[in-house]
């Protein structure tokens, strides 16, 4: 087919608004974006090389260092994965304690991504604001944990540290006032005119697209995709009632109401479980043993699945790593960009995507 | 000491841009600088302006181990910053290569093999106020006087 | 245009936005003391048995020296990542890091380890030279030989019909010594980590 292209527009690596070097090179005929195309490799580590043949105690560490913004889903599903070939049980109280954290972890990382929204489309008022109620979710967190990014929580067998009552009262307190200021935040954002000129109708990703490119996380719920939903499949969030949030617009719009309610929602589950959290043990022990699994749970971005085979040791002999964030980069790429109407809102719908290039390139 | 240079030391010290750039990091680092913007630690009442463009920065922070995609790009970025400038290390990585200086990896630790750094943070990742302090503490020391010093 | 500027009006002559705006000052820059900072020693006696070596996931990031007063356990900052997991191997509370020690104490857990040794037979050319450099070994028959033969069965390992087997696991303490001085990497110790919450304690409850 032939094609009529003015400009072929590079966006990166080093881009004012993107936290992460990433290069998209966008094809324009004037304003418009003909085709867009994404080029990775400036984080390439090869952390699952230097996974292979590690125990455990330093594999987990590694893992949480896949990714820094949602280091605590990486860390439980390498821990659970463990926990399934090995047959460790884990006391109700830590399962409780886990999802407590890992949807303190949700909520931060969905603030950071709206927050980069409203920065890249220069809302920096709303922008701050999100940032601020961050810093609140970083404070429970750090709290519980010990550490405000890296927090190595969950090991096998439960957490490494129990929740005190005055802490559980002090995030009890802080989730209402957390709820209150995001629910104003979401009605700023939602009613805002100037913020839906430069979302609403804009990166527009529709069902079957997001079926076809395998989008995952918020950005294929924007588009009317629920089912996906990892959170559906694991046991503790089933006995919390879970039911995902469907939005069926699909532009950045939606991407980032999608997050907002998901904020609200974590906000819910984790006062059920501290309604729900029952005295106990937090650790039961249990040493890994040898076998292989693919382990999959729902991260802030998407679906990450872990393959996992592990000799007798408890040692990671093979380990394969599949983020959520190369499925949503490539149905940015392929599906949002083309057809974006101005190169202005190239970024602002890279940004809506909430691409993680760590996590993505390990 | 003329009186220019006296005002130009003010100046330097009251209005410091800086530039980040992720050689390789795990993000975490890269987000504890970006809530040093946020309103509860307020990088920008001390002057300091966060944004990402070299040819306008002071101070660049570097993140991350150093992998090999960024071996051409590195010493360009850091020669595109006009002078007085400064580089500062944040986190282990940079620093050791934190977890990642392992064999059969792919990154090249320490930063200060290819660009001069003239200041570490430590941790993994460093708190926001370290990173703060840090900058707050290098960037009056290597500005003052840089006309003198160079002359 | 005149709806946004109802809005930005509305937002901005709020009496709290606007003392807010007057009154802002960022809280002194502390850092709070449920933080997992850099392990310090609490001044306890520390008696070599280098459980927080064993359990740092972090390259060369805490080592223990002898000094004057006996072996101290010594952090290196730009290594340590501020995980914690040497302050709960220890067993006798050298290092405290933010409220760790605390917790332990309070929720009763304890990190314990146990060792494997897996010999790989098809890769073992039964030199000796993990029994030989075994230090357990040498503490219970100095005399071995050096093709790692002996004639007692107390040892850790010995070489008998041309391979290396492991006979009492339970006295090795995880130094990794007979996997540095293999040759051909047929053996390999596994340290496991276990943790605990004791069961027979009063659990705290929320």
């Amino acid at each position: 087919m032939k094609r009529t292209v003015d400009v072929s527009f590079p966006v990166g690596p080093v881009h004012p608004c993107w936290k992460e070097p990433a290069r998209v090179k966008c094809e324009t005929r004037g304003e418009y974006v003909v085709s867009a195309e994404v080029e990775l490799g400036y984080m390439k580590k090869g952390i699952e090389r230097i996974m292979k043949g590690r125990p455990w105690q330093e594999v987990m560490f590694l893992a949480e260092r896949v990714c820094g913004i949602c280091s605590v889903i990486h860390n439980m599903v390498f821990i659970e994965a463990l926990e399934h070939i090995s047959g460790i049980d884990v006391p109700r109280r830590a399962a409780l304690l886990r999802v407590i954290v890992n949807e303190l972890d949700r909520m931060q990382s969905h603030l950071l991504a709206n927050f980069s929204y409203c920065y890249t489309i220069e809302h920096e008022t709303l922008a701050m604001y999100l940032l601020d109620v961050r810093e609140k979710v970083m404070d429970q967190l750090e709290r519980i944990t010990g550490a405000r990014v890296t927090c190595a929580y969950i090991v096998p067998g439960g957490v490494r540290f129990d929740l005190r009552p005055e802490d559980a009262q002090a995030l009890r307190l802080s989730l209402s006032a957390i709820g209150e200021e995001v629910m104003r935040y979401t009605d700023m954002f939602a009613n805002g005119p100037l913020i839906a000129l430069r979302s609403r109708g804009i990166g527009i990703l529709t069902k079957e697209a997001a079926r076809e490119a395998y989008a995952v996380g918020p950005t294929a719920r924007a588009s009317g995709l629920g089912d996906i939903d990892r959170r559906l499949r694991h046991p503790t969030y089933q006995s919390l009632g879970f039911s995902p949030i469907v939005r069926t617009e699909g532009d950045n719009y939606a991407r980032i109401m999608v997050r907002f309610q998901e904020i609200a929602q974590s906000i819910g589950l984790i006062q059920k479980c501290l309604d729900e959290l029952p005295a106990g043990p937090i650790r039961g022990g249990g040493i890994p043993g040898a076998g292989e699994i693919a382990y999959s749970m729902e991260a802030p971005r998407g679906e990450l699945t872990y393959f996992v085979r592990t000799d007798a040791a408890g040692r990671v002999l093979e380990i394969s790593i599949q983020t959520p964030s190369i499925m949503n980069i490539e149905a940015c790429c392929h599906y949002m960009l083309t057809g974006v109407s101005s190169l202005a809102d190239v970024t602002s719908t890279f940004v809506s995507s909430d691409p993680c290039i760590a996590c993505t390139e390990r | 000491m003329t009186i220019l240079q006296k005002v130009k030391n003010f100046v330097r010290s009251r209005s410091i841009h800086v530039a980040y750039v992720d050689v390789g990091s795990c993000n975490g680092c890269d987000i504890e600088v970006l809530a040093c913007l946020s309103p509860r630690y307020d990088i920008e009442q001390y002057g300091i302006f966060v944004h990402n463009n070299p040819r306008e920065a002071d101070i660049l922070l570097v993140i991350g181990a150093y992998t090999p995609g960024w071996e051409e790009k590195l010493r360009g970025l850091w020669e595109k910053i006009p002078p007085p400038k400064a580089a500062i290390a944040i986190g282990n990585c940079p620093i050791s290569g934190c977890l990642f200086a392992r064999p059969h990896t792919l990154v090249d630790p320490p930063v200060a093999k290819h660009i001069p750094i003239a200041a570490q943070v430590p941790g993994c990742p460093p708190r926001p106020t370290e990173i703060l302090s840090a900058i707050l503490s290098v960037a009056p020391t290597i500005f003052a006087d840089y006309e003198v010093k160079t002359k | 245009m005149a709806l946004s500027l109802v809005a930005y009006i509305r937002e901005f002559a709020r009496v709290e936005w606007a003392k807010k705006f007057l009154a802002a000052r960022t809280a002194p820059l502390v850092i709070p003391p449920y933080f997992r900072n850099y392990p310090e020693l609490t001044g306890k006696t520390c008696t070599h048995h280098l459980f927080c070596m064993m359990a740092c996931p972090a390259p060369g990031a805490i080592d223990v020296i002898r000094t004057p007063e006996g072996w101290q356990p010594r952090i290196h900052v730009g290594h340590c990542i501020r995980c914690g997991l040497c302050v709960e191997a220890c067993p006798n509370g050298v290092l405290s890091s933010g409220r760790i020690l605390e917790s332990m104490f309070l929720d009763n857990t304890r990190l314990s380890f146990s060792f494997a040794i897996t010999v790989d037979l098809d890769r073992c050319m039964g030199c000796g030279n993990c029994a030989v450099a075994c230090p357990v070994n040498k503490l219970i028959d100095a005399q071995m030989s050096h093709g790692g033969r002996a004639s007692t069965d107390d040892l850790l390992l010995k070489v008998s019909d041309g391979k290396c087997h492991v006979l009492h696991v339970e006295k090795c303490t995880g130094c990794k010594t007979c996997e540095h001085h293999c040759p051909n990497e047929a053996i390999s110790v596994a340290r496991l980590l276990e943790a605990v919450h004791s069961p027979e304690e009063e659990p705290w409850t929320s």
